[in-house]
């Protein structure tokens, strides 16, 4: 192992990870209000805010983008917060929320209301909170015996995502002519929301987000190993399933309001914990922040990469985390805490 | 506070591992549980402390079902350092050490002036006071050993079961173990039970030995009375010779010549 990625992480360091990223954050939001299929000068748009009376300016700033920047915001924090809790609970630093069955589970709900009942498709993000739930739960209530452990969930994972997989295929195979929401859905994207949309998510989200620094104390003493943390007096079942509850929670409030969006969950606790370290007071404040960062780059790069069309941040994100993530593996080899 | 184990059958899933086992801990005493490799010597540790759930039979913690105790309660009893533990490799020493407070707070407590107080004395009385501000993956085997002892000792156990305290140190190591052990047993009166493979170290160091083979007790006693040819012959299948010397306390065990 080479030695810098384990050297002790100082308060210096971690505060300088947390202002370059802030800084970061406000660059790219700014960036993000500012560009578009129609370019505004600052000047263009601080007038626009400002005046009172109704502009096209002031109308794409502030019904389109402006919701949409918070969106990705709260979405990349929800989404690094949720991974980063569920690597702890699974002792793996390769666990995400679809390990646990909410994308699968999401998904399955949302492809059935949409090919088959699509006079309820504007409750798709109701039911796919619910499916993304219902598979979380059917998981754990598999994975139960006399306790979870990561292995049973993971295979019970695994056993519940493919079933739910094929049923989707199945149902995309049979209605293969009206499958355009489905692709929307599945290639998370941010596109069209608006601020209906955000106010709902600020409030799961912001529980969410809240519930996730409630877990920073179990989560790093369920790093210390199962019979370490029993031994000091923990729960230790009882606190993965509280746990994994929150993580569920954060991701499946995402997905239904954005759709799939993947490899925010997976990387971005993976690069905090190699920037911070394992201890999560800094590193899951750490992998909110960044989630926020990435998530709304990959979404300005998105909708502005190529002139006159849309690439879903979905799409986006698995096209850049992917490689990005094999590079990372490749560099560091083995990871701090596996 | 003793332990008493009745009548314990202990296994995993569905293979019973250790069966019909009597085992009793005294107060304040040393006891160590040795046996070949693979006889269930951890399979005891962990029933005894709650880590694995017996199939049958019943422990008693100062008279007290073990089943009967919370979680925390336990825990402020007794420490266990089982055989194998890791922690993320930047964790620092004293915050290690601080997680063994974790008995005697709420969820969502820190440690407080009090707890940093006990934390400090867990890491003077284990010598890794200087490798306070070090992380886990600095300190050498030895050093992470009494550092893990340390994080035990901070939960102010009556007694601390320590599952093969001195594998993968080298013998020096393994003799500052030993004397870790055997103050803090003299000097705080904490009883400890645990695994060890070096006889020798165990019949200096122990008040009682049990001995298991194939999951079942084979014997137990004072060391001197236990320790024997015929016990070697039969459980390790090895000869040796106990040979007493003018001048020590405790016999040494001679093995038969490799060669
Ligand atoms: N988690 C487990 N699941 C299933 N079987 C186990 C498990 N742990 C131990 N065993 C089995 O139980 C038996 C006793 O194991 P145990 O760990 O108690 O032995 P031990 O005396 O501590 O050995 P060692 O000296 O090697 O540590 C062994 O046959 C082992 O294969
Ligand atoms: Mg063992």
């Amino acid at each position: 192992m080479d030695s810098t990625k384990k050297r002790k992480v100082s308060a210096l360091r971690v505060g300088t990870v947390w202002l370059l990223l802030a800084v970061l954050l406000i660059v790219l939001s700014l960036t993000a209000i500012n560009v578009g299929s129609a370019g505004y000068s600052v000047k263009q748009i601080l007038t626009a805010l400002f005046s009172s009376e109704k502009s096209t300016v002031k109308t794409v700033v502030v019904n389109l983008r402006l919701p949409r920047l918070i969106l990705a915001l709260l979405i990349g924090a929800s989404l690094s917060s949720s991974g980063a809790i569920l690597q702890s609970v699974m002792r793996n630093p390769l666990a995400d929320p679809g390990t646990i069955g909410v994308s699968a589970g999401a998904g399955t709900a949302a492809t059935t209301i949409l090919l088959l009942f699509p006079q309820l498709t504007g409750s798709v993000p109701l039911f796919a909170f619910g499916g993304a739930a219902l598979a979380c739960f059917l998981i754990y209530t598999m994975a139960w015996k006399g306790g979870v452990d990561p292995t049973r969930i993971i295979l019970s994972g695994v056993a519940i995502n493919s079933v739910l997989g094929a049923y989707n295929a199945l149902l995309q195979m049979l209605h293969s002519d009206s499958l355009e929401g489905v692709l929307a859905f599945m290639n998370g994207s941010l596109s069209g929301r608006s601020w209906s949309q955000v106010h709902t998510l600020m409030i799961y989200a912001g529980i969410g987000l809240v519930l996730s620094f409630l877990c920073i104390k179990s989560a790093n003493t369920l790093q210390l190993g199962d019979e370490m943390a029993k031994s000091l007096g923990v729960n230790v079942s009882v606190t993965r399933v509280l746990l994994s509850a929150v993580s569920a929670f954060l991701a499946a409030a995402t997905v239904s309001v954005a759709g799939m969006i993947g490899f925010v969950g997976l990387v971005v606790p993976h690069i905090s914990r190699i920037l911070v370290g394992s201890d999560y007071k800094q590193m899951l404040p750490t992998s909110m922040l960044m989630g926020a960062v990435v998530l709304l780059a990959a979404d300005t790069l998105g909708r502005t990469v190529v002139p006159g069309m849309e690439i879903p941040v979905g799409i986006v994100m698995s096209v850049i985390g992917g490689p990005f993530f094999l590079y990372l593996l490749r560099k560091r080899g083995k990871m701090i805490g596996s | 506070m003793v332990v008493n184990g009745k009548k314990l059958n202990i296994g995993y899933g569905d293979h019973t591992v250790v069966r019909d086992m009597d085992i009793n801990i005294k107060a304040g005493k040393i006891t160590s549980i040795i046996g070949p490799n693979g006889s269930g010597k951890s399979t005891v540790l962990k029933a005894l402390t709650r880590l694995l759930p017996y199939k049958q039979g019943s422990v008693f913690i100062d008279g007290r079902s073990l089943k009967d105790y919370s979680s925390k309660e336990l825990a402020r009893n007794i420490g266990v350092l089982p055989q194998m533990h890791s922690a993320p490799p930047d964790f620092r020493v004293k915050e290690l050490v601080g997680y063994g407070r974790m008995p005697y707070q709420k969820w969502y407590q820190k440690n407080n002036s009090e707890d940093d107080k006990i934390v400090d004395w867990a890491m003077r009385s284990t010598g890794v006071w200087e490798l306070r501000e070090k992380s886990i993956h600095e300190c050498s085997g030895g050093e992470s050993q009494r550092v893990w002892i340390a994080t035990v000792l901070t939960q102010q156990p009556e007694i601390l079961f320590l599952d093969e305290p001195t594998t993968y140190l080298d013998i020096a190591h393994q003799l500052e173990m030993m004397q870790l052990v055997k103050k803090l047993n003299k000097e705080n009166g904490i009883g400890v039970v645990m695994v060890l493979h070096d006889l020798s170290q165990a019949l200096e160091i122990s008040d009682w030995i049990v001995v298991i083979k194939d999951g079942k007790k084979y014997d137990e006693g004072k060391p001197e009375d236990v320790i024997t040819p015929k016990m070697m012959k039969e459980v390790y299948d090895v000869d040796c010779d106990i040979i007493h010397i003018a001048g020590r306390e405790k016999p040494l065990i001679a093995y038969k010549e490799i060669c």
